[in-house]
């Protein structure tokens, strides 16, 4: 800028250099790091679904990208957005704040959309040949995702028809069947072959199975109903035998009066259909009411259709009458607590009382019948040993999973160890090493969530069948949503630990350091100052400020 | 240099940058951040009047500027004058087209500026003044000005005498001269600030945007509190939002999330002396404003029903 004269300097001074040059990331001793993280309800879920990207999705009404970010995760949304207990939703952060997303119904809405919209995949053959028996959850789950890998999928089921539990146990009012065929359709058009009325053990074995496949997946859920142990347990109908035969047609209630034994699922399923029956049932369950196995929401239910619940009850002994059964019930009290953490229910003695009924159904557990499986995968009391993670048993190439490994369970539990057991046969049949569990992603907990961003909004409102009209039907009770308050409602989720580009972090830094380009912010570390801002104002958690500790190119 | 525009709470925002990174604002520093979003707004054809004021330094320093568009640096007390002198310029040689916004602080605007502003709002000068309000003269080391609110702590209003009189009524002053728009805004609502600047754009004579800028060392808060403040400025009613055209329509943006004063306040180390009964008294001072601009707003569209809540959880 030498001059020699005073006409060389300009009227004014002039800046035309900008401040590019002025890195003023060495300002900085914080620094925001970008990292998404697990929302509380994906943690929950045990697909690990992806639920803030779906509810991102949907909430601006692109189903078709809630459904391929559904399915990366979850093969069938449309099962359990009706049957799943949804642990997501007890999960989600928004139950500590006003009340938590209607997730199931989402997945429900977008799994209906599937099965709308399904085109059908067909991969490139391996060559490899898997058995699966049982055609349940976790064998349907493990039968779609070898197949997707182009492995030949055969899937054996002693029963007429494909669905497990999901066809012949839970009632249909919860889940209709067509739901089910659907997805069942689905698979065989993707090459999926169901031998259905084949009984493992009896037809074939499972060792001519292993000489026959590269591996075999035995998913056979528990099937064998517990028994009382106490005179005149003939009487007694069993629960599962009673709602299978009802799911094929059986519309005659076996009395007007009907006693219920049990306090899990199994027990409410079972009154409940018998309302639908035109029956009035009494549930004798052994504990009260806290201590019911079965899931809360169902026993609401059972209580709105008008089953009447006797606490604290066992019945002890049951003779046949005239036309009618005359149980012994003996009252309970609650002792100590046992190995599972419940009080014990312990007999008053002197009791008993009569109670007259024209039926009693049985309904307190299930367990896995093994008798047919090699004795090296079984252990002393027959259970079968297998590992948790990859369903792997002793035996090369036997896996296991679902209800058999677990005792009775839930849908989506079964279809997770049935994708986690098609993901280790996968490996297992191509000669690779089996899969080991992921440390699982840390969680944004709720006081990470910039609450300023959201004002409290009450759950959307699910419809449904009108009390009167839902206990003469067996016609589906639940409703779907309509897209546009599945929208709405998406549209409440914190989307926690998920970055959806919401550019809070760009609109609000002022130095001009954030780009959002891609799918997360790219913070200019040249330029960010450290002050925090993004890390504060991103509503969801997914920006932190670390300390700073080598730096790279700092002017001291 | 980025394109297009990206989408903040339903708004298109264009991504294009008029402010340079590189600038020497503070750590999370409010006038930087109104400044990139005034320039968003209203576009690359402008030219900024700056008085004497921390923007003066944040530019950088000669020869070296922060801005892509012309800004031309003058005397403290002059924002307005200058910025009338630049617009009949940029008139003599036919370009009717660029805008000239006056950038000034507060002590620039409600104090020493005060006159020019007056008079360049009396001869109703095409331009759009915007105060930036730091609350306080705080490129010179934090002392009170006419902005500062009652009660607050600055270098010449220490602890034993904080500031005792209340924030001049700048609207009020400017809605007084009948300017055709006049709006408060602040960074915590770019949508907001952005659709007021747009707006003011397409308005000819004298605009005028009052923006709350939070200065976190003036403030005597942690940096990366800076929106956050600036948003319970808003959903507490310490910083009403709002319009007036012609100087007698008046329209709030917003009405206050119901939250108590003191949470903005406790953010704020320059309120930490504050006993409960002072801050009663600043509450009472509030509701009061508040009370009158209802009326105001209520005059113009004959209800305030039509006033939404501020967008705020918590
Ligand atoms: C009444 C009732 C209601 C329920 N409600 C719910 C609910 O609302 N939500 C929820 O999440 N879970 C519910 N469950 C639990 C859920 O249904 C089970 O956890 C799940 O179905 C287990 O899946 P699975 O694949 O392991 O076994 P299953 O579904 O039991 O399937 C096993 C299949 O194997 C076949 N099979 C068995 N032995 C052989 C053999 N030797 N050879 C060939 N085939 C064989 C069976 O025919 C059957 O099709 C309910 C269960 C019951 C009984
Ligand atoms: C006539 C005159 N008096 C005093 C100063 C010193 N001075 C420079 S900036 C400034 C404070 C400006 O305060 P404000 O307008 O609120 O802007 P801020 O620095 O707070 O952003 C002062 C007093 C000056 N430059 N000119
Ligand atoms: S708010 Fe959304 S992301 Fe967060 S836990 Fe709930 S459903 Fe999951
Ligand atoms: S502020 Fe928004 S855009 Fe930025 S990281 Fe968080 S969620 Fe993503
Ligand atoms: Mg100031």
């Amino acid at each position: 800028m030498g001059s020699d004269s005073m006409q060389d300097l300009p009227d004014a001074p002039l800046s035309w250099g900008d401040t590019r040059w002025n890195k003023t990331g060495n300002w900085r001793h914080m620094r925001p790091e970008v990292r998404e993280r697990a929302a509380p309800c994906a943690k929950a879920c045990p697909l690990g679904n992806p639920i803030p990207k779906v509810m991102t999705a949907v909430s601006r009404g692109d189903l078709e990208e809630a459904a391929r970010l559904l399915l990366e995760r979850n093969p069938f949304p449309a099962i359990t957005g009706r049957v799943c207990p949804h642990p997501c939703e007890v999960g989600c952060n928004r139950r500590r704040y006003d009340e938590p997303l209607a997730i199931r119904s989402i997945e429900r809405l977008v799994g209906d959309w599937i099965q709308e919209h399904r085109t059908v995949y067909f991969p490139s053959e391996t060559g490899k040949r898997v058995a699966i028996v049982g055609s349940g959850p976790a064998g349907l789950a493990a039968a779609s995702y070898l197949r997707r890998q182009g492995h030949r999928v055969v899937v054996y089921d002693r029963n007429d028809r494909v669905g497990g539990m999901l066809v012949d146990a839970i009632p249909s009012y919860r889940l209709p069947r067509s739901v089910v065929e659907r997805e069942a359709r689905a698979l065989e058009q993707m090459g999926v072959v169901f031998q259905l009325g084949v009984t493992i053990g009896r037809d074939v074995s499972v060792e001519q199975l292993l000489s026959s496949y590269d591996a075999v997946l035995v998913a056979t859920g528990a099937h064998g109903e517990r028994r009382m142990g106490i005179p005149g347990e003939e009487h007694f109908l069993g629960g599962l035998e009673f709602l299978r035969a009802v799911r094929r047609g059986e519309r005659k209630p076996p009395g007007r009066r009907v006693a219920v034994v049990g306090g899990g699922n199994v027990a409410i399923d079972v009154a409940r259909t018998l309302v639908r029956l035109g029956a009035s049932p009494v549930i004798l369950y052994r504990r009260t009411r806290k201590e019911m196995p079965a899931i809360e929401e169902e026993v609401e239910r059972a209580e709105a259709d008008g089953v009447e619940f006797q606490f604290l009850t066992l019945p002890t002994s049951a003779v046949k009458l005239d036309g009618y059964l005359r149980l012994v019930v003996v009252r309970m009290q609650l002792g100590e607590r046992d190995r599972t953490g419940r009080p014990r229910p312990v007999p008053i003695p002197g009791s008993e009382f009569e109670l007259e009924c024209d039926a009693a159904i049985r309904a307190i557990g299930e367990v896995a019948e093994t008798e047919f499986l090699p004795r090296e995968v079984l252990d002393d009391q027959g259970w079968v040993v297998a590992d948790k993670f990859t369903g792997a048993t002793k035996r090369a190439g036997l896996f296991v999973a679902g209800d058999l490994v677990t005792g009775p369970a839930t849908v989506v539990e079964a279809i997770a160890a049935g994708l986690r057991a098609g993901r280790a046969i996968d490996r297992f049949v191509r000669g690779e090493a089996l899969p080991v569990q992921e440390k699982p992603l840390p969680t944004v907990p709720l006081k990470e969530i910039n609450l300023d961003y959201f004002p409290r909004a009450s759950r959307v409102s699910i419809p449904e069948l009108p009390l009167a009209a839902r206990c003469k039907t067996f016609d589906e009770e639940i409703l779907g949503l309509d897209l546009n308050s599945a929208r709405g409602e998406a549209a409440r989720c914190f989307s926690c630990g998920s970055c959806n580009l919401c550019a809070n972090c760009w609109i609000f830094c002022p130095d001009a350091a954030i780009h959002l380009d891609g799918d997360l912010p790219w913070v200019n570390l040249e330029y960010c100052k450290g002050c925090g801002v993004c890390a504060t104002e991103c509503p969801r958690g997914v920006i932190t400020m670390k300390e700073e500790l080598a730096r790279e190119g700092a002017v001291a | 240099m980025r394109t297009g525009t990206l989408l903040w709470a339903g708004l298109e925002v264009p991504q294009e940058e008029y402010l340079h990174p590189g600038h020497l604002a503070c750590q999370g520093c409010g006038a930087a951040l109104a400044m990139r979003l005034v320039l968003k707004a209203v576009g690359g054809d402008v030219m900024v009047v700056l008085p004497a004021c921390c923007w003066t330094i944040i530019d950088g320093p000669f020869p070296y500027h922060a801005l892509r568009v012309p800004l031309l640096h003058t005397a403290f007390e002059t924002a307005a004058a200058a910025a009338a002198g630049v617009k009949a310029g940029l008139e003599v040689l036919g370009d009717t087209r660029t805008q000239v916004i006056a950038w000034a602080g507060d002590g620039g605007t409600f104090d020493i500026g005060l006159q020019a502003l007056s008079g360049a709002a009396e001869r109703n000068e095409d331009i759009l003044y915007i105060c930036y309000d730091n609350e306080a003269y705080m490129n010179t080391g934090i002392q009170r000005s006419s902005a500062t609110p009652l009660g607050a702590w600055t270098t010449t209003t220490p602890e034993a005498h904080p500031e005792d009189r209340p924030k001049k009524d700048l609207m009020a002053i400017m809605a007084a001269h009948r300017i055709p728009y006049a709006a408060t805004a602040t960074v915590a609502f770019p949508d907001d600030l952005i659709r007021k600047a747009r707006k003011a754009k397409g308005i000819r004579g004298t605009r005028l945007l009052h923006i709350l800028a939070p200065c976190p060392p003036g403030w005597r808060m942690e940096s990366e509190r800076m929106i956050k403040v600036s948003r319970l400025a808003v959903a507490t009613g310490a910083f009403p939002l709002f319009e007036v055209e012609e100087g007698t329509r008046y329209t709030l943006t917003y009405r206050p999330a119901g939250l108590p004063l003191k949470e903005y306040l406790k953010l704020q180390g320059r309120f930490a002396h504050l006993t409960e009964d002072q801050i009663a008294v600043l509450e009472k001072q509030v509701e009061a404003r508040w009370k009158e601009l209802l009326e105001l707003h209520a005059r113009t569209h004959g209800t305030v029903e039509d006033i939404p809540v501020v967008p705020f959880g918590g």
